[in-house]
Parts: structure tokens; C-alpha cells; sequence
């Protein structure tokens, strides 16, 4: 029992800050982003790369995270918005070359083989029945305190209002003054570098490997659709409700209906779940569950 | 050096193929769809599930190009509100549960170690004429399928769809049903990329789930929109211009020395760029989609 | 059993949200009639065209047609049940020809098998078809842009060019939105000769309008509709005088005219 919930908690938090990023940064460009999820890949590279040349875990991921956020909005100015001028299905392609891209550099630079994070090992702490390493655990808590944080900065600061009435109406929105492109850019870095530190907690665990993103794509959709997206919260709730189905998937016994001890669905089919959410949800609550989100699905 | 020509001519002929089901989508429909490569897919492991059971291999094709038009006709009702965009990703998800069940249904497909030893066509034909014959098949029924579906495009059908595309209320104004509309398109382009998956097995001898891999639905969809979304000519051009650019990395691999995942990189960093250059220089390919004047 | 009415609507209601834009709206529509629409600005003069059109569904009431109830039914089964409509503001493919776009409209039927292998009966539906295309175009005044594209022809002539699609159908009653607004003058008399040899040839004609000169000289009868309600149902001549009308317009600030004096101050229906 306390297993599933551990391991729910940290699939959770590893969706949770990718798919907090997507769902913010669609309020106000909407058009889904495909790149999104390689930016975390990035952010996993760059923290590798940081920590092998000596700085310590904390200020690489720090580092990267700017990095990463600086790219993001590169790509914001250069690329996305002249594709925006074209349509949300161009820009969307768009998004595809560029993952395709950041791919292609990341395998050219580091090679298609994983990079492993020289950490020191440490026993594993056991809780109840499950067992977790501190790594995990700083991971788990570094992920709850910057949503926190963001949940603050969202509802209870001017440039979080700014942000979510922006996403609501842009018209009424850049009539009241607000500046819309400065705050898009700073959505766009925001967004970028949450992907990245997401990506570098990530590997902290699986390593740095050039499929990291394209694995966590519709995982990170499926979060970010169920949520609603432009609800960067309920992106969150999204993807406790996607870990919380992929552990209950592969961990439930359903030896009850083939009368049999013992029947687990494969462990492959953990993707299939949560694709099949991403399906499901599309189908019947395209707004969210929350129904709460942005109109434009 | 001449199996080589003959071997890029081949698999440039099937893509051709699996591209032009994907243009009357994509182009002439305007339904992004991000899971096609699951039709091509379907018709391999038609072939593949056939001889694998004994039967013959004709049967299976056809089986495939059966249950391939059936998805199509599946997704194309999928959520009647949904915008493009969006479709795309639910058509992207299908696709990956469609290959997560090959990799994992041993009994059904072999899982990830795939069916091999699918006969080649024309095998029993001596040295390399065997080769060069299912090259002419390819090549004649891709020029085939590329004036057909020319035809449709000009005709009642592709007009509607054109309409449909870029209007939809005008469409439904007009008394044209947009699912029905939709349906035919993709179970159409369904059946097309069907046959081609086919093919692909019985030139590859074996069918894998990494043919279902999203990648390659991404490698058609760059030939589209490089050679021209909506003109079946710029279709093929596309498919020309990314199978060179794609044959040419082996040759530059063996001249610069590269090791065997830069070679990959720049492939795949290569068509990436290609794609995000005609995006923002010349959104439409390099040769549009022409209005055409009617007599 | 006759059906007296082309269109009969019932005490149609239509809400967004907590908004109540159309409540217990009934009139009927004879045969070979043509009836004016009319009302301000979010009377839902819109929605309630596009809830008979089938571009929208209704909450409470009904809609029939020459006898049969069609608001259970979707856009494309209204038109070929035999009503077509334009929109106020048409917006027109970018990539197809006017005359692309009018043969697109035809209700030749023949799908792709017959396209695919230029059937005979595929080939005479498209001699049909743009017959008829060609001979809209010309009725309408398309005639000398039928080549370009269809997104790159002005304001008004879209307005003909989703006129001409309606007609292709072969309707039996249309419905049109704003026909005259954003006009050029000269197309605007040309409209109103079409609708009225069209009328004469026996369609029954809906026209919501805002344009009183047009309505004056094309309807036979008015109706009104105020925030969601009708109003006024009655003759061209007689909108003047109708209080009710009035106060639609004028918000309630309408008093009598004076003794002698010509009547409503803003309702000028006499001069130009």
C-alpha cells in the first residue's frame, strides 16, 4: 500500500513541473507544443554536462534550469511566434522539427547511450514496506516546494494575475495594459525552465538519454489535457491522476478474473494506460476534468 | 552501387506511397494526422500474421488493408469536436497503443523480436531481376496511386473536401455530411498506406514494432510538407528530396569517418532542419497546391 | 392533411449559459412568401437563424418544415431537406476559384469510385453541375471573377458568391443573413431583382436585415424580435406604428408623436 503510494508520488513529481510548464505556456500561445518535452531532455543533458565538469548537484541543476529557460525563449521569439502568424496546426509541426532538432543535437553531442549521474551511493530508506533512496526524496521535495511556490506566485502576486488573465482573454487583457508580448516571454522562460529542472531531477534517477522526452510526451499531454490546460494546477492534479492510474495499472492483481494467484498487466503497458487516458479524456472531458480550461480544444 | 540505387528507388516508391494516403488526409482534408504510420503498420503485420498462421500471403494483405480501413474509419469519427491539433495528438496516442500491443501480444505478433522469414516477391526470378521487377511493381503502383488520387482531388469528392478544409460551415451549408466526408478520407488513405506496409514487409522479409514507431509518421509528414501539402507532384518531390537527403548521410558517414550515432543524429538533424526551413521561409512546400481554373 | 405553412416554429427557447437569448419564439412562414427578420442588436435575430438552419440546437419548442420537424436534425440534412442559408460575414476558401467553389455547392451526387474511373454518369453530373454554376454566376454578377481566388473577391460579391452556393442546392426556401450589409449600391438593386424573379418562380424567402429601405421594398411581411422575444408581426408599413417596435429600438424612450407632426422622430419610413 505504501508502496503505491510512494511510487505514485514519484512518478507524479516527475511528471508534475513538464506538465505544470506545457499547460501555462498554452494559455497563452494554444497551440500544443511537442518541443516541450525535449526541453526537459535538454535540461538533462545540461545538468549532466554541469555536474561532470565539477559543479556541485545543486547549482548544476540551478544552471541548467536558466539555460533552459533562456533556449525556450529563444525558440519562443525566433521560431514560434512567426509559425503562431500561420495557425496552431502549422506551429505544431513547427514544434515537431524542432524536437526532431534538439534530438538530433543531444545524440550528436552525447552519444545515444544513457548518462548516468555519478552520485554517492546511499542506503535506501525504508518506509513501511516500500523503500526510498534520499536522492528521490530531495527530488519529491524540491518538486513540492516549487509548486508551492508557483501556486503562490500564480494567485497571490500581480504578475501571476497578470498571467491568468492574460490566458483567459488577451483582448481585454492587452486593453487593461497589460504588456501580452512581455509577459508571453516571461511565461516562455518560466515554462522552459521548469521543463529543464524537471528533466534534470528526472535524471537523477534514469540518467540523461535521448529518449527521455519523447517517453514522457503523452504521459505530459495526458496530464496537461486532463487538468485543463492553461490550468497549470490542474496540470498538477493531472499528473497525480496519471502516476496514481500507471502504478494502480501494473501493481493491481487481477489474478481474481483469469482465476488465477497471480495475473499482472506487463510492465509495458504502463505507457498504453496512460495513452489511453490521454484518449479517453480527449474524447469526453476535452476541456479538463475540471472544466475550467482556456476554449480552444 | 547498383543495389543500392535499386534498394533507395524501392523504399523511395513505398514511402511515395504511404506519403500520397497521408497528403489526401493531410492535404486535401486537412486532418492532421500524427498516427498514420499505424495503417502501414497494420498492412505489415497483416502479411506477417499470414504466413506466420500458414496462409497465404495475398489473404493477409487483405486483411490488413480491411482492419487499416476500419481504424481509419474509427478515428475519423473520434470526438466530433475536436480541434485539428488535437486530433493529431489522439491520433499519435493510438498509434503508440497500437505498438505497445505488438511489442507485448507475443501470440499475436511475435512481440518485440517481430515475424521474419516473409517471403519476397518475384524470389523465384534469377540473379537480379528478382529485385529490379518488385522495383517496377512499386514504382507503377505508386505513379498509379499518385494520378488516381490526382483525379480525386479534382473530382466532386476532393473538391469537398477542400471545401471542408479550409470552411467547414460553408461545407455543411452546401449539404455535404463532414464526417461522412472525413471518414472516406482517411479510411481511403487508410487503404493505400495499407497496401504499401505490405509491400514493405516483403521487402524487408521481416515486420517489427518499430515499424510503428511515431518517427516515421514524422519522416512522411516532412516529405509533405517539404514537397508541397495538398499537390500530390510536390508529394513525390518530397519524398525524392528526403529519401536523397536521407541515402546521402551513409555515403558522408563513410567519407568523414563519422561513428555510427552522428550518423543517426544528422540524419534525423537533417530533416528536422529541412522541415523547419520550409515552415518559416515557404509554409507551403516548394510546390504549392495551385487553384485550379475550371473550364 | 396540407401543410398552409412552409416553416412553422413553436416556442423555441435558446439559452448560453445562464443567458436566455431566444424565449418562446413562434411564427410561421407561408408558401412563396417573403418575410423580414428584423430587430436590434442581440435580439438574437442570429441564433435564431442558425437554430432553424440546424447550426444550433434548441432547448424547448420545435421547428417544422413543409410538415416535417427538422430540429433534431443537423446542418447538411436541413439543406438537403430543401432550406439554404448565407451567413453574414462568408468567408471563402483561399486556394479554390469562385467558380470552384460554386461547383462544390452542386447536389450532383456520385462519389469516388465513379470519379475515379470517369464513369459516364460522373461526367454528365459535372457537365450538369457547371452548367448551373456558370449560370449563377452570370444571374449574380460573378461572371468576370469566376477565376479568381474565392478568399480575394470583396465583401459583397462573397455575399453573392454564398447566395449562388445556396441556390445550387435547389432550395425551396432560403434564409439570408444581412444579404445587403457592407453592399456596394449598384450589387444592392441587382439583389433585389434576384430575390424578387426568384420569389416570383415560387421560393419562400427569410431575410434577416437591418436595412429598412430593403426591407420596404422586398418583404411582404415584418417580424420583430426584441431581446429574445417577438415583438411584431405585421406588413412592412405598418412598422412605423407599431409601439412595440418602437420601444425595441428606441428603448421605451418612445412617446406619441405629437398632433400633426410627421410620424417617429427616428424611424424616418418616407424620405431617404
Amino acid at each position: 500500500m505504501i508502496q503505491i503510494l510512494v511510487d505514485t508520488l514519484l512518478r507524479c513529481s516527475d511528471l508534475a513541473l513538464i506538465a505544470l510548464g506545457l499547460s501555462m505556456v498554452y494559455g497563452l500561445v494554444k497551440f500544443p507544443n511537442i518541443a516541450h518535452v525535449q526541453y526537459a531532455m535538454v535540461g538533462a543533458y545540461l545538468t549532466y554536462a554541469l555536474h561532470a565538469l565539477g559543479l556541485p548537484l545543486a547549482l548544476a541543476l540551478l544552471a541548467a534550469c536558466a539555460l533552459t529557460g533562456a533556449m525556450a525563449l529563444a525558440f519562443h521569439l525566433l521560431v514560434f511566434r512567426r509559425l503562431l502568424r500561420a495557425g496552431p496546426a502549422i506551429t505544431m509541426i513547427g514544434s515537431l522539427a524542432l524536437s526532431m532538432l534538439l534530438i538530433a543535437l543531444c545524440q550528436g553531442f552525447a552519444g545515444s547511450f544513457p548518462r548516468m549521474f555519478t552520485l554517492p551511493l546511499a542506503t535506501p530508506i525504508r518506509l513501511g514496506d516500500a523503500s526510498v533512496t534520499l536522492t528521490q526524496i530531495a527530488a519529491v521535495s524540491t518538486t513540492a516546494l516549487l509548486l508551492a511556490g508557483f501556486a503562490l506566485l500564480l494567485f497571490c502576486t500581480r504578475a501571476g494575475r497578470a498571467m491568468r488573465a492574460l490566458a483567459c482573454n488577451p483582448a481585454l487583457a492587452d486593453a487593461s495594459g497589460l504588456n501580452a508580448s512581455r509577459i508571453t516571454c516571461q511565461v516562455a522562460f518560466c515554462s522552459g525552465a521548469l521543463a529543464g529542472l524537471g528533466g534534470g531531477l528526472l535524471a537523477l534517477s534514469t540518467g540523461a538519454h535521448i529518449n527521455l522526452g519523447t517517453d514522457l510526451l503523452l504521459p505530459v499531454f495526458a496530464a496537461a489535457i486532463l487538468g485543463g490546460l492553461g490550468n497549470p494546477l490542474g496540470a498538477v492534479a493531472g499528473a497525480f491522476l496519471i502516476a496514481l492510474t500507471e502504478t494502480l495499472v501494473t501493481n493491481l492483481n487481477f489474478g481474481w478474473l483469469y482465476a488465477k494467484p497471480v495475473a499482472f498487466l506487463p510492465v509495458a503497458y504502463i505507457s498504453a494506460a496512460s495513452f489511453l487516458i490521454l484518449l479517453l479524456a480527449l474524447l469526453f472531458k476535452p476541456y479538463g476534468l475540471f472544466d475550467r480550461e482556456v476554449r480552444r480544444v | 552501387m547498383f543495389d543500392f540505387l535499386v534498394s533507395s528507388l524501392t523504399f523511395g516508391a513505398i514511402f511515395a506511397l504511404m506519403a500520397l494516403g497521408l497528403n489526401l488526409q493531410a492535404g486535401l482534408a486537412g486532418l492532421l494526422n500524427f498516427g498514420h504510420i499505424a495503417f502501414a503498420g497494420i498492412g505489415a503485420y497483416g502479411t506477417g500474421i499470414a504466413v506466420q498462421a500458414g496462409w497465404h500471403p495475398a489473404l493477409g494483405a487483405a486483411a490488413g488493408v480491411a482492419v487499416a480501413m476500419t481504424l481509419g474509419w474509427c478515428i475519423a469519427r473520434l470526438g466530433k469536436q475536436l480541434a485539428a491539433d488535437y486530433w493529431g495528438i489522439a491520433t499519435l496516442a493510438i498509434a503508440e497503443i497500437i505498438r505497445t500491443v505488438a511489442t507485448n501480444e507475443l501470440w499475436l505478433t511475435n512481440g518485440a523480436q517481430g515475424i521474419s522469414g516473409i517471403p519476397a516477391l518475384f524470389d523465384d526470378l534469377p540473379g537480379k531481376s528478382g529485385a529490379l521487377a518488385f522495383l517496377a511493381l512499386v514504382v507503377a503502383l505508386a505513379a498509379a496511386a499518385a494520378v488516381l488520387l490526382r483525379r480525386v482531388a479534382y473530382g466532386r469528392f476532393g473538391r469537398a473536401l477542400r471545401v471542408m478544409r479550409e470552411e467547414p460551415k460553408l461545407a455543411a451549408c452546401m449539404g455535404y455530411d463532414l464526417m461522412s466526408l472525413k471518414s472516406r478520407a482517411v479510411m481511403a488513405g487508410a487503404g493505400v498506406t495499407a497496401v504499401a506496409g505490405s509491400l514493405y514487409a516483403h521487402y524487408m522479409s521481416f515486420v517489427g514494432p518499430d515499424y510503428l514507431l511515431a518517427s516515421e509518421t514524422f519522416l512522411l509528414w516532412t516529405m509533405l510538407m517539404i514537397g508541397g501539402i495538398g499537390n500530390f507532384s510536390g508529394v513525390v518531390l518530397g519524398v525524392v528530396l528526403v529519401q536523397t537527403a536521407y541515402t546521402l548521410v551513409p555515403f558522408a558517414k563513410d567519407a568523414f569517418g563519422f561513428g555510427s550515432d552522428i550518423a543517426g543524429a544528422l540524419r534525423l538533424g537533417l530533416i528536422g532542419c529541412i522541415l523547419l526551413g520550409c515552415l518559416l521561409w515557404r509554409s507551403e512546400g516548394l510546390l504549392p497546391e495551385k487553384m485550379r481554373k475550371m473550364p | 392533411m396540407t401543410a398552409p405553412h412552409a416553416l412553422q416554429v413553436d416556442s423555441v427557447a435558446k439559452a448560453f449559459g445562464g443567458n436566455r437569448v431566444l424565449e418562446k419564439v413562434g411564427f410561421n412562414v407561408r408558401p412563396g412568401e417573403i418575410v423580414g427578420l428584423l430587430g436590434p442588436n442581440g435580439s438574437g435575430k442570429s441564433t435564431l437563424l442558425n437554430t432553424i438552419t440546424g447550426f444550433e440546437a434548441i432547448d424547448a419548442g420545435s421547428v417544422t418544415f413543409e410538415g416535417r420537424r427538422i430540429d433534431t436534425l443537423s446542418a447538411h440534412r436541413i439543406v438537403q431537406a430543401g432550406i439554404a442559408r448565407t451567413f453574414q460575414l462568408p468567408s471563402m476558401p483561399a486556394k479554390m476559384s469562385v467558380a470552384e467553389v460554386a461547383m462544390a455547392a452542386s447536389v450532383a451526387h456520385h462519389g469516388i469510385w465513379e470519379n475515379l474511373f470517369g464513369l459516364r454518369a460522373a461526367r454528365e453530373a459535372e457537365a450538369r453541375a457547371r452548367e448551373q454554376a456558370n449560370a449563377l454566376l452570370y444571374q449574380l454578377l460573378l461572371a468576370p471573377v469566376r477565376d479568381q481566388p474565392a478568399a480575394a473577391i470583396s465583401g459583397g460579391q462573397k455575399k453573392l458568391l454564398g447566395i449562388v452556393c445556396a441556390l445550387m442546392a435547389h432550395p425551396r426556401m432560403l434564409m439570408l443573413d444581412e444579404p445587403t450589409a457592407g453592399v456596394h449600391p449598384n450589387l444592392r438593386s441587382d439583389i433585389v431583382g434576384a430575390l424578387q424573379r426568384l420569389n416570383q418562380a415560387g421560393m419562400t424567402i427569410v431575410i434577416v436585415e437591418h436595412d429598412m429601405h430593403f426591407i420596404r421594398e422586398v418583404c411582404h411581411r415584418c417580424i420583430v424580435l426584441d431581446r429574445g422575444h417577438i415583438v411584431a408581426d405585421c406588413r412592412p408599413d405598418e412598422l412605423a406604428s407599431n409601439e412595440r417596435v418602437l420601444e425595441a429600438y428606441l428603448g421605451g424612450a418612445a412617446r406619441k408623436p405629437a398632433a400633426g407632426a410627421t410620424a417617429g422622430p427616428v424611424l424616418r419610413m418616407g424620405a431617404a
